[in-house]
């Protein structure tokens, strides 16, 4: 109960950007298409939607700005790279370990329901 | 080819609208949106899809954002009463538009419009310097009177429409007593507990000023501001004013209560 006073409940962007960065730092565009492949094309975020919770998760604390750099995939332009914090790493675990708590008890609840209890 | 040119097209449109973000995010994002769109247009262009319909998905999404951004620069206690204002006076616009017989001029939306926002965002100004809810609530009495008041003297005239009663000028002398008073008593219960109780005794006086100067005309009133309450008659136009004054006091009555708690605090 004390981590979600200290870590209050993530926007559905903010979650899906903390889990595109967590494994690697990424620029804008590799966000949006890990977002997209994460979620199985369910959620697509325009850059608007985007930038505007970068700028946000950066005031926050939660992500930086990673140096600028060029993509090997990409054509040759330099692109602004972005990192998870320690604190964006935190607020991402806690808000795992509320959805595998919220897993839990519907899990339990539908046991009790198919038992009759 | 065709492609190219058509991205270069929407990126030069793109960057145009980037310009309508404010200064700061413009300065760290533009560039960067800027980038994604092209990467964006590009994946679809080697995909062989349309970039046109795409595009002004992208145009409207980073337009919703634009008007975000824009919105959180601008400060909460002009923001609310902004909002406020924009829907109430959706009422009068549908009215306008749907409402047989409703047709306002837009100068009335404009002075309906000013009038809105000068109520809300002066509340929002005096009752955010103290948390004080019987004070707050004190403020806000004051500001829905004034406000009323001010409707009733603007919109149909508390005399009614009478042109051989000029009285709306002394309601804004009411309006001015109360403007001049809270900056005098710098807004402090006590003070203000004075300037309702003055504005109470200004309210009271038009009626009696238009019964001394306007003696034949106001005893032919036909109409006051509330003809379903009152008899058309000299009571009539005293109990129209009757209403604010007694709004005044309850407000003044708050402001010593608020004072008085206040005091208790203190001490």
């Amino acid at each position: 109960m004390a981590k979600s006073t200290t870590n209050p409940p993530l926007t559905p962007a903010v979650l899906h950007i903390l889990l595109a960065l967590s494994e690697q730092e990424r620029h804008g565009y590799g966000i949006m298409k890990m977002v997209e492949s994460d979620s199985q094309g369910k959620v697509k975020m325009g850059p608007g939607t985007l930038y505007g919770s970068l700028g946000r998760m950066i005031e926050a604390g939660l992500i930086r700005e990673s140096d600028k750099k060029i993509d090997p995939e990409m054509d040759d332009e330099r692109r602004v790279y972005y990192k998870i914090t320690a604190l964006g790493q935190t607020a991402l675990d806690a808000e795992l370990q509320r959805y595998r708590e919220v897993i839990a008890v519907a899990k339990r609840k539908s046991r009790s329901a198919a038992y009759g209890t | 080819m065709g492609h190219n040119q058509s991205i270069r097209r929407f990126r030069n449109w793109y960057g145009t609208l980037l310009r309508l973000y404010p200064k700061p995010y413009r300065e760290r994002f533009a560039e960067p949106m800027e980038q994604t769109f092209n990467d964006l247009l590009q994946e679809r262009a080697k995909e062989g899809k349309g970039s046109f319909g795409f595009a002004l998905w992208i145009f409207a999404e980073t337009f919703a954002g634009i008007l975000r951004e824009t919105l959180m620069t601008i400060p909460k206690h002009i923001l609310r009463p902004a909002l406020l204002t924009a829907i109430i006076m959706l009422f009068p616009i549908f009215g306008s538009l749907y409402v047989d017989d409703w047709n306002w001029h837009w100068y009335s939306f404009v002075f309906a419009g000013s009038l809105l926002f000068s109520a809300a965002l002066g509340y929002e100004l005096v009752a955010r310097r103290m948390s004080n809810k019987t004070y707050r609530l004190a403020v806000g009495v004051a500001v829905i009177s004034a406000f009323a008041m001010n409707w009733a003297n603007f919109a149909v005239g508390i005399f009614g429409e009478f042109d051989d009663i000029p009285t709306k000028p002394f309601y804004w002398g009411v309006i001015l007593i109360g403007l001049i008073g809270a900056a005098v008593v710098r807004f402090r219960p006590r003070g203000m507990m004075y300037v309702m109780a003055a504005m109470a005794i200004a309210q009271m006086t038009v009626p009696v000023i238009a019964l001394i100067v306007w003696p034949v005309e106001i005893r032919h009133l036909r109409h006051v501001a509330f003809p379903m309450l009152f008899a058309p008659t000299v009571a009539g136009a005293f109990g129209a004013n009757a209403i604010f004054a007694a709004l005044f006091i309850a407000s003044a009555l708050l402001f010593r209560r608020a004072g008085a708690h206040l005091k208790a605090q203190a001490v």
